[in-house]
């Protein structure tokens, strides 16, 4: 048959692997200051920009989406070329999606260290950047399917399925998880509010780490090691069965952010089962990488790339066999909100993500730059260094997590809290904080020998911008399926009707939990005593919200007697109607604040001791790990968007008195006005509309409203 | 394919006993075998399967399990026929300690949990002063037990936590040791109290 000749295009393939390089130490970096900041507070240097709040968001987006996602991306335009035998479907969109994705990234580190997010982990990111991230998704989509319909190999290899399903999945739980009503260019509030906004920002949350944590990597695994490794793919039959049932089971799984929280009892058991049903396709990946290795295991002892490969699947069994315990309600109540998400977090990401990604590197680069790797040994020290950094930095965080869970629960002999002072829980595991914070040094160091090796690699080799290849044109105009077909066969020749059946097998798990949650009133049941925020506590709100001070505090007291002993009555779903978006938090290093306004309570503090304690957190809580916020004092609210905001809050339901917006700014003062006077009282001089005015408002208003009677 | 000497040329190693079961597909070199999923895996799938349909039917169609709020009654319930009910103990007929081993526990609760607000020495600050003879909440051991264990309106937290025990003797030292040492600063608040 007749062979055409097309030729790679391998110079995009060298801009992502140059971003994936250059973002991720930017990402290692930031991971390693946030974890100092949280052994030694001084690190937080008592700047508005540089405070743990920012710095998590900043490290946890740079690593997603910059590192992760360049890697992706490299990755799949390196691989989908030679899998499909052409050239990608068009120059003009590959650029796009490199140019708008750095452009994204650098708007996302501007912005989340400016303090502008919308307090959605893992989707802080604002209403603009949040459409850049659309369009710039849906071209690396369309050039994906485009090349694979201009592809001259009849079939699509399993990797392909992985990466359709990424894009499919990602679009979907991208768009449906950032509806927001923007006030100004730089504030947006979700559409959903409370037990509902948790329950579509977990379904994300949870399906981020699916779609662009684990199936583009599974994707990559199946081109990369068997590459690597020169052997065949252990079972294709394994292959199909573990794909679908993990693309379908996946969606489903999101509500096991949510156990013991506000929130109906079907939705919670329907992310403990779906995450059991998860252990068995995800392993699938795991035994398919593992068995792919037999009769390469000799080569696996002098070979960096595939050592990182061996570690990194490693890594994801046993992530995706963790993760599945730790859905269990009773592992749950410990491992959530302590550190063990943490560390469950980090063998994921710094073994799986990391590991494949380095493979991945060490295997491109040498081929790209046709030469040899400039130094084994230093891969190989690279290897050590990533491996045991990942275990320095896990198992402390394992440690302090029980420690801490068992701290929290425990009684004295009386039947009073042991510990009643959350601060001594803390103190007590700073220790592992450091060791974590070593664990991650270790890691950093090892990708800055990467990064060397890779570039001597690069200096020595020679780098051809256009590849040439040849390949016979494809002849696939048999559209119906053979008899001789399996009907999988038929499908993988077939990618739109492959998408289609992706997309069909992922948007079932999303539309049972999201639709009856948003549009069934009897799962949000109200409480009468709950009122909408005044214009001053929506402000704090707003600047608790852009501060960050979910990544340390939870406002979610879950139904144990040792919670509602140290904090107050547990969280009711019909507390949370007015919040857009829901601040239930994920990891409790500071207490829980839900119940901070209750006047009496465990929690309450006046508005003296919260302005002594925003100004040097030291001077009230001897240890503490809290950054200071010394420019609260002296910074004032923008009342000039008050009035927006609060019409905002009015399309989106809040029911404000018609008109309300033009009083907002008065009211807003007026209660200013007496904090202000009532720290007057302890010498203290503020102006009614001071940040610090506003954030004390917020914390005197929470759990208020449920303490009232009915 | 170039002629570049340096070219890394992928290698695919066949193995014979391993390979019997190759299939014909060829992606860029990758060959897969026509091995069926492990058996074991596919048992770990279908009991985790019937697992879950079984936990369904326990909690929602046989209604047996707990609610999460049944859950928390049956933990409050085991902790009150453990313990007794704490909100009962009416802290009323509490009367001063005096012994010193009693002091030096409450003065060390004091330096723990009090000086933020009330300062080293009683003096005052966020919190009132403890020195003076004006006491906003009454100055005898019930009225000062009951104002650290339940806090006060002004901001005064709840130490309930900390037991009857601490509180009681928090209170004493605060009224042997402090009251009527009048530290000058926070001013007078409240109503005398003798
Ligand atoms: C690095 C993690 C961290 C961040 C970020 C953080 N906090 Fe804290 N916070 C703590 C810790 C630890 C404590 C407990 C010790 C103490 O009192 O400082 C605490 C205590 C508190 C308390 C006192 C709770 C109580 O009643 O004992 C409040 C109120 C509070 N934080 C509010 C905030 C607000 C508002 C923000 C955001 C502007 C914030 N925190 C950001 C860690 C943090």
């Amino acid at each position: 048959m007749e062979l055409q000749k097309y030729y790679y295009d391998n110079k995009i393939v060298k801009c992502f692997i140059l971003a994936t390089i250059i973002w991720g130490v930017v990402g290692v970096l930031v991971g390693l200051i946030a974890a100092l900041q949280l052994a030694w507070p001084m690190f937080n240097f008592d700047t508005e920009f540089l405070t743990f709040g920012r710095v998590r968001p900043v490290h946890t987006n740079a690593i997603i989406f910059a590192f992760v996602g360049n890697a992706i991306f490299a990755g799949v335009y390196y691989s989908m070329q030679k899998l499909l035998k052409t050239r990608m479907f068009s120059d003009v969109l590959s650029k796009i999606n490199f140019w708008g994705w750095q452009l994204i990234i650098v708007a996302a580190a501007v912005t989340l260290l400016s303090g502008i997010s919308t307090g959605k982990e893992y989707a802080e990111l604002e209403w603009w950047i949040d459409i850049m991230i659309a369009v710039v998704w849906v071209v690396f989509g369309w050039n994906m399917i485009g090349t694979m319909i201009v592809r001259r190999e009849k079939h699509i290899y399993a990797a392909i399925w992985w990466y359709v399903a990424t894009f499919i999945g990602v679009a979907v739980l991208h768009v449906v998880n950032s509806f927001e009503l923007p006030v100004t260019f730089l504030k947006s509030y979700s559409l959903y509010a409370g037990a509902q906004d948790a329950v579509v920002q977990w379904w994300y949350g949870h399906n981020a780490v699916a779609f662009f944590l684990t199936t583009p990597f599974l994707g990559l695994m199946y081109y990369y090691l068997p590459k690597a490794a020169g052997r065949p793919i252990y079972s294709y039959k394994l292959s199909i069965i573990h794909f679908w049932a993990l693309i379908f089971i996946y969606m489903w799984a999101g509500p096991h952010h949510l156990l013991y929280q506000a929130l109906p009892d079907w939705a919670q058991a329907l992310g403990v089962t779906f995450s059991i049903m998860l252990l068995a396709p995800s392993w699938g990946g795991m035994i398919n990488g593992l068995l792919t290795l037999r009769g390469a295991w000799d080569r696996v002892r002098d070979s960096a790339t595939l050592k990182f490969m061996v570690v990194a699947v490693t890594a994801y069994g046993m992530s995706t066999f963790e993760g599945p315990m730790m859905s269990l309600k009773n592992v749950n109540m410990i491992s959530h909100f302590s550190d063990w998400t943490i560390a469950h977090v980090h063998i994921g990401g710094m073994g799986w993500n990391g590991g494949l990604t380095f493979g991945m590197l060490y295997f491109m680069i040498p081929r790209l730059w046709k030469t040899k790797l400039f130094s084994e040994k230093l891969a190989n020290t690279h290897f050590w260094l990533a491996t045991l950094g990942m275990l320095i930095y896990a198992i402390p965080l394992y440690w302090a997590a029980i420690t801490q869970w068992l701290m929290w629960r425990e009684y004295s002999p009386e039947g009073y809290l042991a510990y009643p002072n959350f601060l001594s829980t803390v103190t007590q595991i700073l220790p592992m904080y450091m060791f974590r914070s070593l664990g991650g040094l270790l890691f950093l160091i090892g990708f800055l020998l990467m990064v060397y090796n890779l570039y001597k690699t690069m200096a020595a080799g020679t780098f051809t911008n256009e590849e040439e290849a040849q390949a016979p044109v494809l002849d696939n105009s048999q559209s119906r399926k053979d008899a001789r077909e399996t009907q999988h066969r038929w499908i993988e020749r077939k990618p739109v009707w492959f998408s289609i059946a992706a997309f069909i097998a992922l948007a079932i798990g999303g539309a049972v939990e999201i639709i009856p949650m948003v549009f069934v009133k009897s799962n949000v049941p109200t409480i009468s005593t709950v009122t909408p925020y005044t214009p001053l506590e929506l402000e704090g709100r707003d600047i608790y919200v852009s501060e960050g001070c979910y990544t340390c505090h939870s406002q979610m007291v879950r139904p144990f007697r040792w919670e509602t002993d140290r904090y107050g009555e547990y969280s009711k779903i019909g507390e949370f109607v007015y919040d857009h978006p829901f601040q239930w938090g994920s990891r409790r290093t500071g207490p829980d604040l839900a119940r901070t306004g209750v006047v009496g309570g465990p929690m309450y503090k006046n508005a003296a001791w919260h302005y002594k304690h925003f100004e040097n957190a030291q001077s009230v809580s001897d240890g503490t790990i809290m950054p200071n916020y010394p420019w609260f004092a002296e910074q004032t609210v923008n009342t000039e968007v008050t009035p927006a905001k609060i019409r905002a809050m009015q399309t989106l339901g809040v029911p404000y008195p018609e008109g309300y917006d033009t009083k907002a700014v008065a009211d807003l003062m007026a209660q200013g006005q007496t904090i202000a006077d009532e720290l007057k009282q302890n010498n203290i001089d503020v102006v009614p509309n001071a940040k610090v005015v506003a954030v004390i408002a917020y914390l005197h208003k929470l759990g208020r409203d449920i303490s009232k009677k009915e | 394919m170039t002629n570049d000497q340096n070219h890394i040329q992928d290698e695919y190693f066949h193995d014979e006993n391993l390979d019997k079961k190759l299939m014909d597909h060829d992606y860029d070199g990758i060959k897969e075998l026509d091995n069926p999923a492990p058996a074991w895996i596919m048992a770990i799938f279908y009991i985790t399967i019937f697992f879950s349909v079984m936990y369904g039917a326990y909690y929602f169609w046989f209604s047996q399990g707990p609610t999460q709020d049944q859950e928390y009654l049956a933990e409050v319930n085991e902790y009150n026929t453990k313990f007794g009910q704490k909100e009962n103990n009416a802290p009323e007929a509490l009367t001063i300690l005096t012994n010193e081993a009693d002091i030096a526990e409450g003065m060390a609760f004091y330096q723990a949990n009090c000086v933020a607000c009330h300062g080293a020495n009683g003096e005052g600050g966020v919190g009132s002063n403890l020195t003076d003879a004006n006491w906003i909440h009454g100055c005898d051991i019930a009225s000062v037990a009951k104002i650290v264990k339940d806090g006060g309106p002004n901001g005064m937290m709840s130490y309930k936590q900390h037991g009857d025990k601490k509180i009681q003797q928090v209170a004493s030292y605060v009224l042997t040791k402090l009251k009527g040492t009048n530290k000058p600063g926070k001013e007078l608040q409240g109503e005398a109290c003798q």
